[in-house]
C-alpha cells in the first residue's frame, strides 16, 4: 500500500473535519436563556471544575423543572478553558460578543477569576463567582460579585471565634505554620495573623514553601522538635496529603491540625480515610447548614454519586447560579446593570444562607468551622449551626 | 547544628530521589540509545500507577504486586507504538525534535484518556503498611519510602545486569557506543531499539508505581514527573543507568540537604538553580556517562 | 521557497498587513479582535524562538521565560512610574530590552551547552525566573500584579492591543525574513548542520548563536509587556507557564523549523484547530484529538508541515 504523502494528509484532515461535525450538539430550544463562560474541564484544576458543573447543572434541571427563569428554559454554554487564564479570558469574550449570551457563569481557578473579573467589568457583564480572594474585590469592580466567594482570608474565622471561645489555658500555644506560596497560601495567612496576635497563640515556625512540594517530612520533624502544638497545613490536596502522612508517620501528635483548602474536596475523606480525620478547617457553605435547598441537594448528589452529602464546589457551582438567577428575577429582566443594582440593594436568599452585598460586591464575612470526624465533615462553630461536638485535642495517632 | 533534621530529611530524601531514579532511568536510556525524547514517559508511569490503583481497591493487591500486571502491559503497547509510530520517524533529519513532538501528542492522549476512565480526582495508595514506620534511634523510616527505595534499587539492578549480562542488552549497549559497527556484527538496531523502547517503558511503571506510593496522582500529574525526569537524566547523564541511579541520590540528598537549611521557600528555586551550574560545568552529567 | 520579486512580495505583505490592521474597526465581535490578537502573539513568539531554535537548532525551552520577564517590566513600570494608556504600549520595548539584556547574560554560559543540554538548561532558566518572581514580593510575589486597564469602550481597547501585536508580530517576521535570506541565516544554519565545520568556515559561531538568542528573546519580551496590559492581571502561573515553552517550541516545529513560513503556519493552525476543538468537542475529547493531530502529523510529515511544501516543489525539476 504505496499512499502518496499528501493522501494520507487529505484522510486525516478529513478524518477530523468528520468527528467535529458529529459532535457538535444538534437542536435547540425556543429562545432559552443561554448562560455562558468557561471551566477548566481538562488540566490541573479540571476536579474542581467537574464538581462545579455538576452543581450548576443541577440548578438548571431544577429551574427548568419549575418552568424556568423568567419563563424561559435555561442552557449553559461551556468552553473547556484547560486551566489556562488566558484561555477563560478570550472564552469570557467570546461568550460575551459571539454567543451573545444572556448571562456569564463564574468559574475557578483563583488566577482565571482575576483575569476575568476585569473582562465581565469592562463588557459590564455581571460575574458571580468565587472570585480571586480579597485583593481581586479590591480592584474596583462593580459587576463581580462572591456569592459566596472562596475567601482566603476569611478562611479561618470560624475557627478563630472557637478557639476564641475555650479557656486561655486550654488554647494551643505554640503554632506551626505552612504555607503553599501561591495567591490561595497567601491569603490564607490573614487569620492566622489575627489568632496569634488575639490569642496569643505564638507563630514558632511560620514558613512558605513553593509548590510542588519535595517532601513534607522536614516539616515535620521541625514542628515536632520545635514543640508545636498546633499544626496549620495551608495547601492543597497533593502538599496536604503528605504533611498529614508525614505527621502520622514520626508520630508528631499536636492539639490540633488545621487544613486549608486541600481537606474540602470528597477525595481528603475518600482518600485518606481515617488518617483524614480530625482536621480543621473553614467553609463559606455547607451541605449541613439549615437553610432549604440543602436537604435537595444532599438528597440529589446521594441518588446520582452515592455521597453522603454534597461537595463544597456542586454546592458553590449552584449557589452562584442562584444568586444570579435571583438577581434576574427580582430586576425582572436581563439587563446586566439593573441585576448589579438589584443585587446590590437587596438580599439573595442562598443554599449558604441570606446574603447581601456590598459596594465591592462581597456579603459580610461568612465561615463556618469545619472538622471531619469519622470521615464525615462536620460544623464546629458558630455554635447555631453546630452537627458535632469538636474533638479536641486530637486523639494521638494510632 | 540539628542533627536529627538534617539526617532525616537526608535519608528522606535519598529515598524520594531513588524513586525518581527508577522513573527516569528508561527515559534516559531511550535517549541515550534510540535518540528519542519520550514525552509520554511519565505519561505511562502514572497510567501504571492508576492500574494499581484500581487492583489495589478492587482486589487488594498490593502495589509492588501490580507492577507484575502493568509491566507486561506496558512493553507491549510500548512495543506496539514503537512498531507503528517511532520506527517511521526514523527517516527524518534527525530523530530527537520529531520524537518530541510525537511523544508529547501521546502524553496529551493518554491524560485524557485517563480522565476519562478514571476521572481528575486525585488519587492516594493506601496499603497495609502505609502509614508504618521503622524506628531507629531518632530516626523514622516510612515503609512506603523504603517499599519505593528498594523498589527502585531492584529496578537499577535489574537494568543495568540485563545490559550488562545478556545477549540483547550487551547488543543495546552495542548500539548506543557504536551504531555503524553494530549493524556490522549483524545487530538488528530496529529489534534492539524496540526492545529497549519496551523495556524503558516497562520500567516506567515500575517507577510510577514507585512515585505513587509517595505522592498524590491525578491524571495531569505526569507533566510534574516529567520535570523531575529531565533532572535525573542531565543530572546522571544521558543514557547511563548508574548515573540516573546516582543522580536520584544526588538530588534527593540536595532536596534533602536545602529543606534541613533553608527556608523552605527557596528549596526549588535552588534545586534548579544548581541544575544549571552542573549543567554549564559539567554538560557530560556529574558522572560519566557510561552504559 | 518560490523567489518572487522582492518588490512584490513586499507590496503583498503590505496588503495582508494593511487588510488585518484594518480588522477590528470593522466591527467584528471583540472575541475575533482577541483570538486573532493570541494568533498573532503565539505568531511572533514561535517566529522569534524559530530564530535560535529553528535556524541554529539550538531547542530553547525556556523562551516562556523572555515572555514573562517582558510582562513583569511592563507591569513595574507602570507601577513605579503611573504610565499613561500609551506609554504603557510603548513600555513593551523596554521590556523587550530587558528581556534581550536577560538572554544575553543567560546565553553566554548556556550556549555552550549543546542539544538536549541547552534544552533543558533553558527550560530550568525559566524555572528559575519563575520562582525567583513567586518569593520577591516587591515584583508582586505569590499574588501577582494588577494593572488598570484603558479608560475606553472595550472595543477601542481590544483593538489598539491588536494593533500594537500585530506591529510586533509584524516586525518579528520582518527581521525573520532578513535573517532567513541574509549572511546572518546562512551562518545559523551552517551552525546547526555541524558547529565544528562552521567554525572552521570563519564563521563565529559564539557570537552568532548570542545574536540570534538576543534577537529571539527580544520579540517575546516585547509581546510579554503588550500581553501584560491585554490581560490586566499579571501572575507568573500565567505568564511563566511551562506550557507556553512547550506550545511555542511545537508551533514552530510542528509547522517546520529552520523556515520563514513554518513557525507562522504552526502556530495560526495549532491556536485555531486547538480553539476550534474547545468549541465544538468535549472536553476530554478535544484534548485527545488535539494530542493525536501532533502524532498524526508528525508521522507523515516528521520534518513539519513545510516539508509538505517542499516534497510537492521537489517533485518538479529544478
Amino acid at each position: 500500500m504505496k499512499q502518496k504523502p499528501w493522501e494520507k494528509v487529505v484522510l486525516f484532515l478529513l478524518a477530523l473535519a468528520l468527528t467535529l461535525f458529529l459532535s457538535q450538539s444538534v437542536g435547540a430550544a425556543s429562545k432559552p436563556i443561554v448562560i455562558g463562560g468557561s471551566l477548566p474541564l481538562t488540566g490541573k484544576f479540571a476536579e474542581t471544575a467537574k464538581w462545579i458543573e455538576k452543581g450548576m447543572k443541577f440548578w438548571a434541571e431544577e429551574t427548568n423543572a419549575k418552568g424556568g427563569l423568567l419563563g424561559r428554559k435555561v442552557v449553559f454554554k461551556i468552553y473547556d478553558d484547560e486551566s489556562n487564564a488566558g484561555k477563560a479570558v478570550t472564552f469570557a469574550e467570546k461568550a460575551i460578543t459571539v454567543d451573545k449570551v444572556d448571562l456569564l457563569f463564574g468559574g475557578y481557578p483563583g488566577t482565571a477569576a482575576r483575569a476575568v473579573m476585569p473582562v465581565a467589568e469592562k463588557h459590564k457583564y455581571v460575574y458571580v463567582s468565587m472570585g480571586g480572594h480579597m485583593k481581586s474585590f479590591l480592584q474596583g469592580y462593580t459587576y463581580s460579585f462572591g456569592g459566596p466567594p472562596l475567601m482566603g482570608e476569611w478562611w479561618y474565622e470560624g475557627f478563630y471565634e472557637w478557639l476564641k471561645s475555650l479557656p486561655a489555658q486550654k488554647r494551643p500555644k505554640r503554632a506551626a505554620v505552612y504555607t503553599m506560596n501561591n495567591p490561595i497560601g497567601t491569603s490564607l495567612t490573614d487569620s492566622i495573623g489575627r489568632i496569634s496576635r488575639d490569642l496569643g497563640v505564638k507563630l514558632v515556625i511560620n514558613e512558605k514553601y513553593n509548590l510542588p512540594l519535595p517532601d513534607a517530612t522536614p516539616l515535620i520533624v521541625k514542628a515536632k522538635q520545635m514543640n508545636t502544638d498546633i499544626l496549620f497545613s495551608n495547601g492543597f490536596f497533593a502538599d496536604g496529603v503528605m504533611t498529614i502522612r508525614a505527621a502520622k508517620a514520626l508520630n508528631y501528635n499536636p492539639k490540633a491540625i488545621v487544613q486549608g483548602v486541600g481537606s474540602v474536596i470528597p477525595a481528603w475523606v475518600k482518600e485518606l480515610g481515617k488518617d483524614g480525620d480530625y482536621v480543621f478547617s473553614g467553609t463559606s457553605l455547607h451541605n449541613k447548614l439549615n437553610y432549604p435547598g440543602n436537604d435537595k441537594l444532599n438528597a440529589y448528589v446521594k441518588k446520582k454519586y452515592g455521597l453522603p452529602g454534597y461537595p463544597v464546589y456542586f454546592g458553590f457551582g449552584y449557589c452562584w447560579m442562584q444568586t444570579l438567577s435571583q438577581g434576574v428575577e427580582g430586576a425582572g429582566s436581563l439587563d446586566q446593570t439593573k441585576i448589579r443594582d438589584w443585587l446590590k440593594s437587596h438580599t439573595v436568599h442562598t443554599i449558604a444562607g441570606p446574603m447581601s452585598f456590598n459596594e465591592k460586591g462581597l456579603p459580610k464575612p461568612i465561615n463556618f468551622c469545619t472538622q471531619v470526624i469519622n470521615g464525615q465533615v462536620e460544623l464546629i462553630w458558630p455554635i447555631e449551626v453546630r452537627t458535632a461536638d469538636p474533638v479536641y485535642p486530637r486523639p494521638a495517632w494510632k | 547544628m540539628n542533627l536529627t533534621l538534617v539526617f532525616q530529611s537526608m535519608f528522606s530524601g535519598i529515598m524520594m530521589g531513588s524513586v525518581f531514579a527508577l522513573l527516569g532511568i528508561g527515559f534516559s536510556l531511550v535517549w541515550g540509545v534510540m535518540k528519542v525524547i519520550n514525552i509520554s514517559h511519565a505519561a505511562f508511569g502514572l497510567l501504571a500507577a492508576f492500574m494499581s490503583y484500581t487492583l489495589l481497591n478492587v482486589w487488594g493487591i498490593d502495589p509492588i504486586l501490580s507492577i507484575a500486571v502493568s509491566v507486561p502491559l506496558l512493553f507491549l503497547a510500548a512495543c506496539v507504538i514503537y512498531r507503528f509510530l517511532i520506527a517511521p520517524l526514523t527517516k527524518a533529519r534527525d530523530i530527537i525534535v520529531p520524537s518530541m513532538i510525537l511523544t508529547f501528542g501521546i502524553a496529551i492522549i493518554l491524560e485524557n484518556l485517563m480522565l476519562l476512565i478514571w476521572s481528575p480526582d486525585p488519587r492516594l495508595l493506601t496499603t497495609a503498611y502505609t502509614s508504618k514506620v521503622v524506628i531507629l534511634g531518632p530516626f523514622y523510616f516510612q515503609y512506603p519510602r523504603i517499599a519505593g527505595f528498594l523498589l527502585a534499587c531492584a529496578g537499577v539492578v535489574v537494568i543495568h545486569m540485563f545490559l550488562k549480562k545478556t545477549y540483547t542488552g550487551k547488543a543495546v549497549r552495542a548500539a548506543w557506543q557504536q551504531r555503524d559497527a553494530a549493524q556490522l556484527y549483524g545487530v538488528n538496531l530496529r529489534w534492539i531499539s524496540m526492545i529497549t523502547f519496551g523495556l524503558a517503558v516497562s520500567s516506567a511503571a515500575a517507577g510510577g508505581v514507585g512515585m505513587a506510593l509517595l505522592y498524590s496522582f491525578e491524571p495531569h500529574t505526569h507533566n510534574l514527573w516529567l520535570i523531575y525526569l529531565f533532572l535525573v537524566v542531565i543530572v546522571g547523564g544521558v543514557g547511563s543507568v548508574l548515573g540516573a541511579a546516582l543522580a536520584g541520590l544526588t538530588i534527593g540528598i540536595i532536596t534533602g540537604l536545602s529543606m534541613a537549611f533553608l527556608p523552605y521557600q527557596w528549596v526549588n528555586l535552588l534545586t534548579f538553580a544548581l541544575l544549571m551550574i552542573i549543567l554549564i560545568f559539567r554538560p557530560q552529567g556529574l558522572f560519566q556517562s557510561e552504559v | 521557497m518560490p523567489s518572487w520579486p522582492r518588490s512584490s512580495l513586499f507590496a503583498g505583505a503590505m496588503i495582508v498587513l494593511l487588510a488585518l490592521a484594518i480588522f477590528p474597526w470593522l466591527g467584528a465581535p471583540v472575541y475575533f479582535v482577541s483570538l486573532l490578537f493570541t494568533v498573532f502573539m503565539y505568531v511572533c513568539l514561535a517566529t522569534s524562538w524559530n530564530l535560535i531554535g529553528g535556524y541554529a537548532g539550538y531547542l530553547s525551552f525556556g523562551h516562556v521565560a523572555f515572555f514573562g520577564i517582558g510582562a513583569y517590566t511592563t507591569a513595574l513600570l507602570v507601577k513605579g512610574f503611573h504610565l499613561s494608556a500609551l506609554e504603557t504600549i510603548l513600555s513593551s520595548v523596554p521590556a523587550g530590552f530587558v528581556a534581550m539584556l536577560v538572554a544575553l547574560l543567560v546565553g553566554y554560559p548556556c550556549l555552550r551547552l549543546r542539544g538536549p543540554y541547552f534544552a533543558v538548561v533553558t527550560l530550568c532558566f525559566a524555572f528559575v525566573m519563575d520562582l525567583l518572581i513567586k518569593n520577591l514580593n516587591f515584583l508582586g510575589g505569590p499574588e501577582g500584579l494588577w494593572l488598570k486597564s484603558m479608560d475606553l469602550p472595550i472595543q477601542t481597547v481590544r483593538a489598539i492591543l491588536f494593533e500594537a501585536m500585530l506591529g510586533v508580530t509584524a516586525l518579528s517576521i520582518a527581521v525573520a525574513y532578513w535573517t532567513d535570506r541574509s549572511k546572518f541565516g546562512a551562518g545559523l544554519r551552517a551552525i546547526r548542520e555541524d558547529e565544528e565545520v562552521a567554525q572552521t568556515m570563519a564563521i563565529n559561531a559564539p557570537k552568532l548563536k548570542m545574536q540570534a538568542f538576543a534577537l529571539s528573546a527580544f520579540f517575546p519580551g516585547m509581546a510579554g509587556g503588550i500581553y501584560a496590559y491585554y490581560l490586566t492581571y499579571i501572575h507568573t502561573d500565567v505568564v511563566f507557564d511551562m506550557m507556553i515553552s512547550i506550545l511555542i517550541v511545537l508551533m514552530a516545529l510542528f509547522g517546520g523549523g529552520g523556515t520563514l513560513l513554518g513557525p507562522i503556519i504552526g502556530a495560526v493552525l495549532l491556536t485555531l484547530i486547538n480553539e476550534g476543538l474547545s468549541t465544538f468537542v468535549k472536553a476530554e475529547l478535544a484534548r485527545i484529538i488535539y494530542g493525536s493531530l501532533f502524532v498524526g502529523v508528525i508521522i507523515f510529515l516528521p520534518n513539519g508541515i513545510m516539508e509538505f511544501f517542499r516534497r510537492t516543489q521537489g517533485e518538479s525539476p529544478h
